[in-house]
């Protein structure tokens, strides 16, 4: 039986959409915001898989960074960070680095995050979940970050 | 009879509220109070930002808020996260210095307890007693479903409890008591694992009567059924009452754990009444912490209705 599933709903965060990312006056990147799909915070450790699929496409994980408590992270590294905390109602931010962006209007977003739940194993075998979500999220601005 | 426990509250109650923002921290501490709480539990890993390190900042801001709602900070409670490393488990140590952590914010707080969990081991919870007695905290393990007093490593737990000086306890959760499954667990089996509810009702029904789980094997149940029965009965059976009397001595405070309540007669699962007309008789005068957790299968339910039902049910004895 699924246990610990009735938090997938706010993995992919829809009001706040998507931004574009502006620098050096073109736009080299874009952004959506995640939340840890749980009723408490844990450590980016574990988590054991971040996939992003954008429009029905997954993105290369070599592409996203996932920036949290002011920090920025590749995905590869999240498995060794068991000192970063990820507060329940904190937002991630994830940044994908796509020249062009994502053109204007509606984008199909998922993510799908294989964790681990740290208190459960009592004999190696932790608890692993399987969390997704989906939502449709609208491309709401650019932001510039030079100067 | 004297009516000696009283109610309290984990704010683990809200917690749908609380992550989808409808409830602040505030909010929920508010609402604590406007039902009538006098004592609130925290999940610190749920709402203390920078856990497992609250700033200085946030530990002021709920201290004040605590005053603003008059209301008693009763416990801490966390988690042995030992398995935080991806490549081995938290060592003694580590457990040791994180459970040592939590004290002392707890402290820093103004809690009285922090509940920990049953992976702490008997050497850790033994060695915590010296600096529940320097940091003024004392500290519990919860005991959860599946396990009772009669677990081997219970055993080890509540010999060390007793050897304590009254510094080692244990947060007993009502949930080992539960007798049949919650309404909302049968809900979920048919509407999330698409078990048919004739199947289902009658896989309790069953259950109940006391028949054994192979009788089940002449009705042709698909496997999300199977998988429900087996979880019926291995996760329910008859309350053991006198377990309370084992507990009672070293109980901090105690999880009123509920996952739906039709009236404010009695859980369709677990037995309170029974439950607590012994904890009466048995002269506890701690906390019940009223801790609802249908959350983890719906969001569309009055959690104050179902706290106030509780409330009432824990005021009727």
């Amino acid at each position: 039986m699924a246990q610990f599933q009735s938090y997938n709903k706010i993995l992919v965060c829809q009001e706040d959409g998507i931004s574009n990312i502006v620098v050096n006056g073109q736009v080299v990147a874009y952004e959506l915001k995640c939340r840890y799909p749980s009723y408490r915070g844990t450590y980016l450790s574990c988590i054991e898989a971040l996939e992003l699929y954008v429009d029905g496409a997954r993105v290369e994980d070599e592409r996203i960074s996932l920036h949290l408590n002011g920090k920025i992270f590749p995905i590869s590294q999240l498995k060794e960070l068991f000192s970063e905390y990820w507060f329940i109602l904190d937002k991630g931010t994830l940044r994908i680095w796509q020249p062009g962006g994502l053109a204007e209007g509606e984008h199909t977003v998922e993510i799908r995050m294989r964790h681990r739940i740290p208190y459960t194993g009592y004999f190696g075998e932790y608890l692993v979940l399987d969390s997704r979500d989906e939502k449709q999220l609208e491309v709401l601005r650019g932001v510039e970050l030079d100067g | 009879m004297a009516k000696a426990y009283k109610p309290a509250i984990t704010l683990y109650s809200f917690s749908a509220e609380y992550i989808t923002g409808k409830l602040s921290l505030e909010d929920c501490l508010r609402e604590a109070r406007d039902m009538g709480f006098e004592a609130v539990e925290l999940v610190a890993s749920q709402m203390v930002p920078e856990y497992p390190y609250p700033s200085d900042a946030w530990i002021e801001h709920f201290k004040e808020l605590l005053a603003r709602y008059e209301l008693e900070p009763l416990c801490y409670s966390a988690y042995i996260d030992m398995g935080i490393r991806s490549d081995r488990d938290l060592t003694e140590e580590e457990i040791f210095h994180s459970t040592l952590n939590d004290m002392l914010y707890a402290r820093r707080l103004g809690f009285k307890f922090v509940r920990s969990q049953h992976a702490i081991s008997p050497a850790i919870f033994k060695r915590m007693q010296p600096y529940c007695e320097q940091l003024g905290v004392k500290l519990s393990i919860e005991m959860h479903a599946p396990h009772h007093p009669d677990v081997p490593v219970w055993q080890e737990y509540l010999a060390i409890m007793e050897e304590s000086n009254g510094q080692l306890g244990v947060v007993p959760d009502f949930g080992i008591f539960a007798e049949r499954p919650h309404e909302l667990l049968l809900l979920q089996a048919v509407e999330d694992f698409g078990c048919r509810r004739e199947k289902v009702d009658l896989i309790v029904q069953h259950f109940s009567e006391g028949l054994p789980q192979s009788d089940l094997d002449r009705f042709e149940l698909s496997t999300a059924e199977q998988n429900f029965a087996e979880e019926v009965y291995k996760n329910h059976g008859p309350a053991q009452l006198e377990w309370l009397d084992r507990l009672v001595p070293h109980s901090f405070h105690m999880h009123g754990k509920f996952w739906y309540l039709k009236d404010d007669q009695d859980d369709s699962g677990i037995p309170y009444k029974k439950l607590l007309q012994r904890l009466s008789e048995l002269g506890y005068s701690g906390y019940i912490a009223c801790e609802y957790e249908g959350h983890h299968f719906r969001d569309d339910i009055d959690v104050k209705d179902q706290l106030q039902k509780f409330v009432r049910l824990l005021n009727s004895i």
